[in-house]
């Protein structure tokens, strides 16, 4: 019999993991996303020096278990003097390991920008910078959002292995609390729901984002005024 | 030529030609496809490259804008060098930033345009205006306006690209180069990825700036456009240049061989 009554009764276990998971996952994604950019960009911006040892990290990242890496970072890094929280050992690995994932997302985006472009901008003098900015990201943005929602919902998901090493997330309370009570269900059901919940905003944010970008993009002449207001 | 006059960062003497080329060699792995080559560019000059595929016009273009780097030789635009100079006597290449002013008074149009499809028209003529030459939105969009009007496409200004046709795009490409006030243009193949139909209005376009006196090199297949616009003609074959001349000389009574057969296989192509 489903016991709605003992959720209420745990509550504060199981909102406090979910504080936690959102936290990790949230800090977790966005190290992920911001050093996935900085390795694509050093592979684009010098493929002779930083080809090799981006595309090294890459297969790394895609050909061990994250829950290795958690391991590696949490039990074995004050071998090495590396003494970290198993929270901050939980950003850190999903951060690094995700890195890995949007860096091939990220050049996959910038190769599929046609090299005539960025001759044409620099023909006409304009910076490595601002072809960047201007042409490069507003172009493939619209490419590796759906890729990138996807990348950003295994993260989450894949943050529940945080409480093997011992962070109080939404994964480890419920089995605390599973522990404590006996009862499987209705904690494992609720983490479900909570998880769910996340991904769905996750997906809903990615859609949106999407439709936002694509009106962005060209329409159909007929559509549009066919010619702008000039000033002057 | 000595070492030290080919590294020369600039030099007077050579103010007369805005773009100059010496020893210009390229190579593309084992893969010589430029030779030795001496180019010059006057003033108000026309310059149609010609010759088969794969005898390097494009790339003779690409490394005088620089978009190759070649490996040899020297290329001088306005009396500068560009991409090298001499450091203790040793030949580096220079900054970006550095290939860009010395590059400025070139603009250059494409075989595939390579407009930026997420930008309009008038966009596309204008990102330059406003992001390298520091123009109000205002004032771009005036000028750019300005530069769609000389193509014929001031009814197209808030299209995307997508929505244009090919002669449309090429003009629109031409429109964005213009608006920089080059001194001199490169077209690389511009009518080549055209219908048949559309070329009549891009070769209209380039036929109006020459007449005007615009300085170009233009590496192209329309032979007619050639012998009608240039004041001279370059043959190409295999990375050299064979022959070259006013094209009532070089058209009419091609002393070389090779440029003989290329002309026969063209009449025999077009003239039926």
């Amino acid at each position: 019999m489903f016991d709605i009554t003992l959720l209420w009764e745990v509550r504060g276990l199981i909102l406090q993991g979910f504080w936690n998971t959102l936290w990790i996952c949230f800090t977790g994604c966005l190290l992920a996303l911001s050093l996935g950019l900085v390795l694509a960009a050093l592979r684009l911006a010098n493929p002779r020096l930083f080809s090799y040892p981006v595309a090294c990290y890459v297969e790394l990242c895609r050909g061990t278990p994250l829950l290795i890496l958690l391991f590696l970072l949490y039990y074995g890094g004050p071998s090495i003097g590396l003494t970290l929280s198993a929270s901050v050992a939980g950003v850190v690995g999903l951060g690094f390991y995700g890195a890995g994932y949007f860096a091939e997302i990220y050049r996959g985006g910038f190769k599929s920008i046609p090299k005539g472009q960025l001759e044409a901008a620099r023909m006409l003098g304009i910076s490595r910078w601002h072809a960047l900015t201007r042409i490069q990201i507003p172009q493939m943005a619209r490419l590796i959002v759906p890729p990138g929602t996807n990348q950003l919902i295994i993260l989450v998901k894949e943050s529940a292995l945080i409480s093997i090493i011992s962070v109080d997330d939404l994964t480890k309370n419920a089995t605390t609390i599973v522990n404590q009570t006996f009862q499987v269900i209705e904690p494992y059901l609720a983490v479900a729901l909570l998880y769910w919940l996340m991904i769905e905003l996750i997906a809903r944010g990615g859609y949106a984002l999407e439709k936002r970008l694509a009106n962005r993009q060209p329409r159909p002449a007929a559509q549009q005024g066919a010619t702008p207001h000039v000033h002057g | 030529m000595s070492m030290a006059d080919t590294l020369s960062s600039s030099s007077p003497a050579r103010q007369k030609s805005i773009v100059e080329a010496h020893g210009i060699s390229k190579q593309f792995g084992d893969l010589e496809v430029l030779t030795n080559i001496d180019f010059s560019l006057a003033p108000s000059e026309v310059v149609c490259v010609i010759g088969p595929s794969g005898s390097g016009k494009s790339t003779l273009l690409r490394c005088l804008a620089f978009l190759e780097p070649y490996d040899h030789g020297s290329v001088y635009i306005d009396g500068q060098l560009l991409g090298f100079e001499d450091r203790s006597g040793k030949r580096v290449r220079t900054s970006e930033k550095r290939v860009d002013e010395v590059r400025a008074p070139v603009g250059m149009v494409f075989q595939h345009f390579h407009l930026w499809p997420h930008r309009t028209a008038l966009e596309n003529v204008t990102e330059a205006l406003r992001l390298v030459n520091g123009l109000s939105r205002r004032e771009a969009d005036t000028e750019g306006m300005a530069m769609l009007e000389q193509v014929g496409l001031a009814d197209r200004a808030g299209h995307f690209p997508e929505s244009l046709s090919g002669g449309q795009k090429q003009r629109v490409a031409i429109a964005r180069a213009l608006a920089m006030k080059p001194r001199v243009m490169f077209f690389d193949e511009p009518t080549s990825a055209l219908d048949p139909e559309l070329v009549g209005e891009v070769l209209d376009v380039m036929k109006k700036l020459a007449a005007d006196g615009m300085t170009m090199v233009i590496v192209t297949h329309e032979m007619g456009f050639a012998a009608k616009v240039a004041d001279r003609v370059i043959f190409m074959d295999q990375g050299r240049v064979v022959e070259s001349g006013p094209p009532a000389t070089l058209f009419r009574q091609p002393k070389s061989e090779r440029l003989q057969q290329f002309l026969n296989t063209w009449r025999e192509r077009h003239i039926d």
